[in-house]
């Protein structure tokens, strides 16, 4: 039996993402344990995983959040395949090899099939590079990684007796990385699989980088010089300092110019708006307009 | 008599920009040290110093980039206001209080009446340094940027620009603290300055942050009006190491959203122009843009 559980902040968020992502998914005898969160993710996954381990019959427990939906919708046979054998202790749809921080989208990247639906400006859809493996890049792959992004994760039976997150490391961030490595150092494999989602979620990636900042230090501080395969970072401590602090500003800087351009970008596209809907031709042309769009046409989803 | 100096690496900027600025505002015996580069800017403003300091009569030294335009009518006026305090060795155009690394405009900055004309995406004109976010204003500061220097008489005799930076980022910020060091205050005054320059400020990325190692050390535990940072090395690459992720991940979404932002208003425009009637016309407006053309080069002719 393949579970799936959800801890959930906002219930009009799980109806309208997560929710219908399960039900597209799940098998008949499949349980959906939905249930508010209670404190931090790490708290909240851990009662599920709790809840979990008293199943008979699990095959795999899958951790979605409130804004993943599921898509592909032969989702539990892959996941099943992916789990096959007992060295394996967690799938997902989005990993990386190379990993050195929380910031593990700054490594080396194998697959990313999502899409990053968001409402801003007219709402639309990022796709991430292996979301249609037609025009994936050479480097995308399914198959073992280092981590995997926590919005959509599938245990295996193994995992959820045996590895809990860990609560010490704050609120939310960093989770999935500190899960991934404890399955690691407790040699079991963590892979990618050919399944899909939609993340529905709004542009900014880091609402809140104090915290987020936090889990980067907590992280960093549990695995350091212990990493799974991964040697120390090179220099000094000093070395180290001097040089995060100078790419840290440079990064500051670039994050202000791209608000910049931005607004360039934005004035340009409106002066050639204006010159258009202030030609004679444009009121000339009115009438059709009319007669062929009476109504406003709803923003597209893109 | 208050001087001009300017490093000069390519003759074009100075034709449009600095150079019809400088005319406009230059008093009748004004001295202009327009230096071509020798490498550092530091080391060429380190020539027009030395050029400058042999003048008795010299009420102040004015050093302005290539690519800044001053507008200001009342310049030299100013100039001479900000200056009559013998405490004041050097006051620019935009600048920020406790400065603490080379990326002075992370601390809170002021800024003059100043404009930032870019020519990317059809040219147009923002408030000078927005990206810095500077609340408008005049007043004492800890670093003012290299646009624009205003040197006293005092600090063109005393302090020399370090040439020993030879990433050629923070000349300014150095030459700021080294006044500062020296027990003289620097303002920000509300001189009106149009500064051409590109949306993507920092041309070399990889230099600049090599550029702010050497800064830092060179300062470290001596920043003037900022305590010694008293956290280990361990400690402090931690925290750095944290921040520069999440602002890497910051400027990504904003990159994101650049592109959502701009994409909204290019669906629009699409609409807009590629409707039938609106193809229909397109001869129309031919018309109108070959009869507006032929006028332009009429004028163009007669003048």
């Amino acid at each position: 039996m393949i579970a799936f559980a959800c801890s959930i902040t906002k219930p009009e968020v799980y109806a309208r993402c997560a929710e219908p992502g399960i039900r597209r998914v799940a098998e008949a005898d499949s349980r959906v344990h939905a249930v508010p969160a209670v404190g931090s993710i790490f708290h909240s996954y851990n009662a599920l995983l709790d809840t979990a381990a008293e199943w008979d019959g699990l095959e795999a427990l899958v951790l979605a959040h409130q804004d993943t939906e599921i898509v592909s919708s032969d989702f539990c046979a892959r996941v099943r395949a992916g789990l096959a054998g007992p060295e394996v202790g967690v799938v997902g749809c989005v990993g990386a090899i190379g990993v050195r921080s929380i910031a593990w989208w700054e490594a080396s990247v194998t697959q990313a099939s999502f899409i990053n639906r968001y409402e801003e400006h007219g709402g639309g859809d990022l796709e991430s590079f292996s979301w249609d493996w037609n025009e994936a890049p050479p480097y995308a792959r399914i198959g073992e990684v280092e981590t995997l992004d926590g919005f959509l994760l599938a245990l295996s039976p193994w995992t959820v007796q045996n590895i809990r997150f860990d609560e010490s490391l704050g609120e939310f961030h960093g989770y999935d990385l500190d899960f991934c490595l404890q399955v690691r150092a407790a040699g079991r494999k963590v892979r990618t699989v050919d399944v899909r989602a939609i993340h529905h979620r709004p542009l900014e990636m880091l609402p809140d980088p104090e915290q987020w900042a936090d889990a980067h230090v907590a992280v960093a501080e549990k695995w350091e010089g212990r990493t799974p395969g991964l040697p120390p970072l090179p220099g000094t401590w000093e070395q180290r300092a001097r040089r995060a602090e100078a790419e840290r500003d440079r990064a500051f800087a670039k994050a202000r110019w791209h608000d910049l351009e931005a607004d360039a970008r934005v004035l340009e596209l409106e002066r050639a708006l204006a010159e258009t809907r202030g030609s004679v031709s444009w009121r000339l042309t009115a009438p059709f307009r009319r007669l062929s769009h009476p109504h406003p046409a709803p923003p597209r989803r893109r | 008599m208050i001087a001009f100096g300017l490093s000069i690496v390519e003759s074009e900027p100075y034709r449009r920009f600095s150079g019809p600025g400088l005319r406009r505002v230059m008093e009748a015996d004004s001295e202009l040290y327009a230096f071509g580069s020798v490498g550092l800017t530091a080391r060429t403003y380190n020539l027009i110093l030395d050029a400058a300091a042999g003048r008795d009569d010299l009420e102040g030294l004015v050093l302005v980039h290539p690519h800044a335009q001053i507008t200001d009518p009342s310049f030299c006026a100013k100039a001479r206001q900000v200056l009559a305090d013998p405490e004041v060795a050097l006051a620019g155009g935009v600048g920020a209080s406790r400065v603490q690394t080379l990326a002075w405009w992370r601390s809170p900055a002021i800024s003059g009446p100043l404009t930032h004309h870019y020519h990317e995406f059809g040219e147009g004109e923002f408030q000078g340094f927005s990206w810095v976010r500077p609340e408008p204003g005049s007043g004492e500061v800890g670093a003012v940027d290299g646009v624009l220097m205003v040197l006293s008489p005092w600090a063109v005799r005393n302090v020399r620009f370090d040439d020993s930076l030879v990433h050629g980022y923070g000349f300014d910020v150095d030459y700021c603290l080294q006044v500062r060091a020296a027990g003289r205050k620097i303002v920000v005054a509300d001189f009106e300055l149009t500064v051409h320059d590109e949306l993507d400020l920092i041309e070399k990325p990889e230099v600049w942050v090599e550029a702010h190692i050497q800064l830092a050390e060179k300062w470290e535990g001596r920043w003037p009006g900022v305590p010694p940072d008293t956290r280990d090395w361990k400690e402090r690459a931690r925290r750095a190491e944290a921040e520069r992720e999440a602002a890497r991940a910051m400027a990504f979404s904003r990159e994101l959203v650049v592109d959502a932002r701009v994409e909204g208003q290019e669906r629009e425009l699409e609409e807009a122009t590629s409707s039938f009637p609106w193809r229909l016309t397109a001869p129309l407006r031919q018309l109108n843009k070959a009869r507006l053309d032929a006028a332009a080069r009429r004028r163009a002719s007669r003048s």
